[in-house]
């Protein structure tokens, strides 16, 4: 037994593999890992280079100092504009339009929440092995901020590329006086490499956190029955909504508008968004319970059942959707607004505003576009983890068509109240702010808003379709 | 000894190949009705492979499968499930339940899908949950049950319509002995009192003695399609080898 | 199995003639061979020489004359001990079948006509006949407990047969080539 003791002592060590020890013995697992566990990676790297760009675009335009009235001395006279894009010429709007670039941020970190439960599955049991073989949960958990950490780190310096690349391509072909793309601003370097940074951080300290439930437990996630009175979360609507309200109103009459209005406007989205995820998810839950009782269609009982189980998936999918909707019915009312009260006025420089307020829209559709990628994830993602259930199913005998409805029921049914609420929500904020105007608002377009999400969100739900048709192959059968 | 009854279902020449694998590689063989067959083999030799292609869960590459009069290769995706859902019975060794369901809509999911009320679901499915010593679960979702309690509930869930075959794959696999056992006689005794057949792929051999016949599988071909079966087969008829 | 000790138990339920004792333990024990009346006899003869049990008393009852037996506190020690010995775990590795494929492999390795792997086939087609019969006894309607343990108990060992054969035969490639590079 003599010559086995230097081995003993050896394990009797705590281990610190360090950080490039987790990197090597992270790069081995992943070696080994399924197509799944690729996908996370390349869509969390995704995320994290949509992120970066986004950082980058707004202290870009930040960073700018052009002011189009002192240049005449003086007179505060407007003289030719540098730039096409109207706002960037107004110091006065600027950090309000370099704001509503950094709020793209809000989708892209839900997007980024999505796609970190990509092959989630498929991780927390690797994780799981690895504390039943010994592992401590310090060191599961600094593998998986490695992992995180790395892929984000990856995403970030290629987001740093692409701008950089962008931006030196239009400072290359851009040669008259007149520029599409401030790239006569030179890019703030201690703030680009604090982007670069602060994104893989960000990431890798959410991954650790969603991750403490899984390493405690060498036997894997337990998952616990969730028992939470579904009235709370109307409250903390009514709340959420009557706060948004109270901060917009206090915020006009304090006439801080101009100065704390982005402030302002994030605090009321924010609040509403969080209403909105939090009822959907009450009504994901009492709207199941109510179907289960008395579905009479097998596909409508399916989902229904899916929605009382977890009415958090619904609500975890469909929260920045519910936040962009929001924002989309404030936006395009205030646009109705201003642009008729310029009419009143007047102006002669509609240009001017409809430009700004259409700038704003397009990052609006992006974030939408953002929302509707992580809804198409987090729906995929759901799919391939079901994929054994869903091909029993259909190898005893239920049609694909019953399971494709049950799927598409179940981001249809929580979805469409949850609009409702988040459509109700922003048009209140949207009278409180336009309410002090006296004027008749118009409301008609600002409905469409969520008219249009849903159908898009369908639309995108759809799109996943065709994986489930692979789900139900009968190959799934023969693996766990 | 009754007379022979025409077979229920024939499989000549079933050919399967998973990539370059040859799952099947000419398996014959006839099912009679009511008939309890078990189907043995080593792990990889096609046990599951025969049983899919015998459901019409898969399409073979060669060879044929004869059900009821209907060549059962020939059929659209959509009639095969209409016959999984209407003719056959299906008890995999778990996870045929889907998890969000309790048992009782579990079980009545089949008869919502034939068209029929709710409420005369849960009536029939109550009563197949009762018979299988379940009811007590009836509204509990498979999670929260055992393993024994959920394979009865997939039991009554393949039994519920009526089926004219059960097809179970290592419907015991997941479960220990005295609790396979139970689930093998609830199989058995109820398959025994509606006239059903059943095919049943397992590894154990005690499993396997609840058949009324054993045949083996080797790489994909059935090695004994034992004729002396008939001698001593007492509670249905089958046609021995042709 | 220990025939004494069984009519040893079988006394404790009260005292017994021979051909009571003789039908009960056919009872008990349904799928082992049947006592035979001199069997039951001569051993009822021994115990009471060992003083294990002593004669209760005759009666007619208008029949053949009948003794009953019973046990003595010497003859309750004796199956208390007897109950409490664990049965040794396979001390010799004895068995006709496992006989049969040795030999059976020695010989066709010497060229005799012998087919080792036909024998195991029709073994195994035997023993899994024998395991139907028994399945379908404990599992009919109103089987009793003692045929249920019977039959268990015997179904677990044929089935401990069977995967001792089934590995045998895949084995039988690698025995028989290493008998002939001996």
């Amino acid at each position: 037994m003599t010559e086995l003791t230097p081995v003993r002592d050896l394990l009797m060590k705590p281990v610190r593999a360090g950080l490039l020890g987790n990197t090597r013995l992270a790069a081995t697992l992943l070696r080994g890992s399924n197509r799944r566990e690729w996908w996370r990676i390349g869509l969390t790297g995704l995320a994290s280079l949509l992120a970066t760009v986004f950082a980058l675009m707004a202290i870009l335009v930040a960073s700018i100092t052009w002011d189009t009235r002192l240049q005449s001395g003086t007179e505060a006279m407007p003289v030719a504009d540098r730039y096409s894009i109207a706002v960037l010429n107004d110091p006065g709007v600027r950090p309000g339009f370099a704001f509503a670039i950094a709020m793209l941020l809000v989708p892209v970190l839900g997007f980024l929440a999505q796609t970190t439960r990509v092959g989630a599955v498929h991780r927390d049991r690797r994780f799981a092995n690895l504390r039943l073989a010994g592992a401590t949960p310090r060191q599961v958990r600094s593998l998986a901020a490695v992992e995180a950490g790395l892929t984000c780190l990856a995403g970030a310096v290629a987001g740093l590329l692409l701008f950089l690349g962008v931006h030196a391509l239009f400072g290359r072909l851009q040669s008259g006086r007149v520029l599409h793309w401030p790239s006569d601003v030179a890019v703030a370097w201690p703030a680009a490499l604090a982007v670069v940074l602060a994104v893989p951080l960000a990431v890798t300290l959410l991954s650790v956190l969603v991750l403490h439930r899984v390493v405690t437990s060498p036997l894997g996630v337990v998952r616990r029955a969730r028992k939470q009175r579904s009235r709370g979360f109307y409250v903390v609507f009514v709340l959420c909504t009557a706060g948004a309200y109270v901060t917009v109103q206090v915020g006009l009459q304090a006439d801080l508008v101009s100065a704390v209005f982005p402030v302002l406007a994030l605090v009321a989205v924010v609040l509403v968004g969080v209403g909105a995820v939090a009822s959907a998810s009450a009504f994901a839950r009492s709207m199941g319970g109510a179907l289960l009782k008395r579905a009479q269609r097998p596909d409508v009982l399916i989902a229904a059942g899916r929605l009382k189980a977890d009415p958090w998936a619904s609500a975890r999918i469909h929260g920045t959707l519910l936040l962009v909707t929001v924002a989309g019915v404030i936006l395009v009312g205030v646009r109705a607004l201003i642009l008729s009260e310029v009419d009143a006025y007047g102006a002669n420089d509609d240009g001017y505003y409809s430009s700004g307020i259409n700038l704003i829209a397009a990052a609006l559709l992006v974030a939408t576009v953002i929302a509707l990628l992580a809804l198409l994830t987090g729906t995929a993602e759901s799919l391939i983890t079901r994929r054994r259930a869903l091909a029993a199913q259909s190898a005893a005998g239920v049609p694909q068509a019953v399971l494709r409805r049950a799927v598409l029921l179940e981001t249809a049914l929580p979805l469409a109240p949850a609009m409702l609420v988040a459509g109700v929500g922003g048009v209140a904020l949207y009278v409180a702010y336009g309410g002090l105007m006296g004027r008749p608002l118009p409301l008609l377009s600002s409905l469409l808003v969520p008219v249009g999400v849903y159908a898009a969100c369908l639309l995108a739900t759809a799109c996943t379709l065709p994986l489930l048709r692979r789900a139900l192959h009968p190959a799934e059968l023969r693996y766990e | 000894m009754t007379p022979s009854t025409a077979p229920l279902i024939t499989a000549r020449g079933l050919e399967k190949a998973y990539g370059r694998t040859d799952a099947l590689r000419g398996a014959s063989l006839t099912l009679g009705a009511g008939e309890i067959l078990a189907v043995t083999g080593a792990s990889g030799s096609g046990k599951s492979t025969l049983l899919h292609c015998l459901a019409g869960i898969v399409t073979p590459d060669s060879g044929s499968v004869r059900y009821d009069g209907k060549q059962v290769e020939n059929l659209s995706e959509a009639q095969r499930t209409e016959l999984r859902r209407t003719d056959f019975g299906i008890l995999f060794q778990f996870g045929q339940l889907i998890p969000e369901l309790s048992a009782m809509d579990n079980v009545a999911l089949p008869l919502l899908l034939a068209g029929v009320r709710r409420a005369a679901a849960h009536q029939q499915a109550a009563d197949w949950l009762g018979k299988f010593g379940v009811y007590g679960q009836a509204r509990l979702r498979p999670g929260e049950m055992s393993g024994g309690q959920a394979q009865r509930v997939s039991l009554a869930r393949a039994l519920v319509t009526g089926p004219k075959v059960v097809f179970a794959d290592e419907p015991t696999g997941a479960l220990d002995t005295l609790t396979g056992e139970q689930v093998m006689t609830t199989l058995v005794q109820s398959a025994r009192e509606s006239g059903c057949a059943v095919v049943l792929i397992t590894h154990d051999a005690q499993v396997a003695a609840y058949a009324d016949r054993e045949v083996v599988l080797r790489d994909g071909v059935v090695k004994a399609d034992e004729p002396w079966a008939a001698e001593h087969f007492s509670r249905a008829e089958v046609r021995g080898n042709d | 199995m220990s025939t004494r000790h069984v009519l040893l138990g079988l006394l404790t339920a009260g005292p017994s003639h021979g051909y009571d004792l003789k039908r009960r333990h056919d009872e008990r024990f349904p799928q082992a061979r049947p006592l035979a009346y001199g069997q039951v006899y001569t051993t009822l003869q021994r115990l009471v020489r060992d003083g294990l049990a002593e004669v209760e008393g005759t009666d007619a009852d208008g029949g053949p004359e009948r003794t009953h037996y019973r046990s003595t506190d010497k003859g309750s020690v004796e199956l208390a001990h007897w109950l409490g010995e664990i049965a040794p775990p396979a001390p010799f590795v004895t068995n006709d079948i496992f006989a049969k494929v040795v030999v059976a492999i020695l010989a066709e390795a010497a060229g005799e006509p012998a087919d080792p792997a036909a024998y195991l086939r029709a073994q195994r087609t035997a023993h899994m006949a024998r395991m139907r019969e028994l399945t379908a006894l404990k599992t009919a309607p109103g089987a009793d407990l003692a045929t249920v343990l019977s039959a268990d108990y015997a179904l677990s060992h044929l089935d401990a047969d069977l995967r001792w054969m089934t590995t045998t035969a895949g084995r039988l490639a690698a025995l028989t080539e290493e008998i002939r590079n001996v």
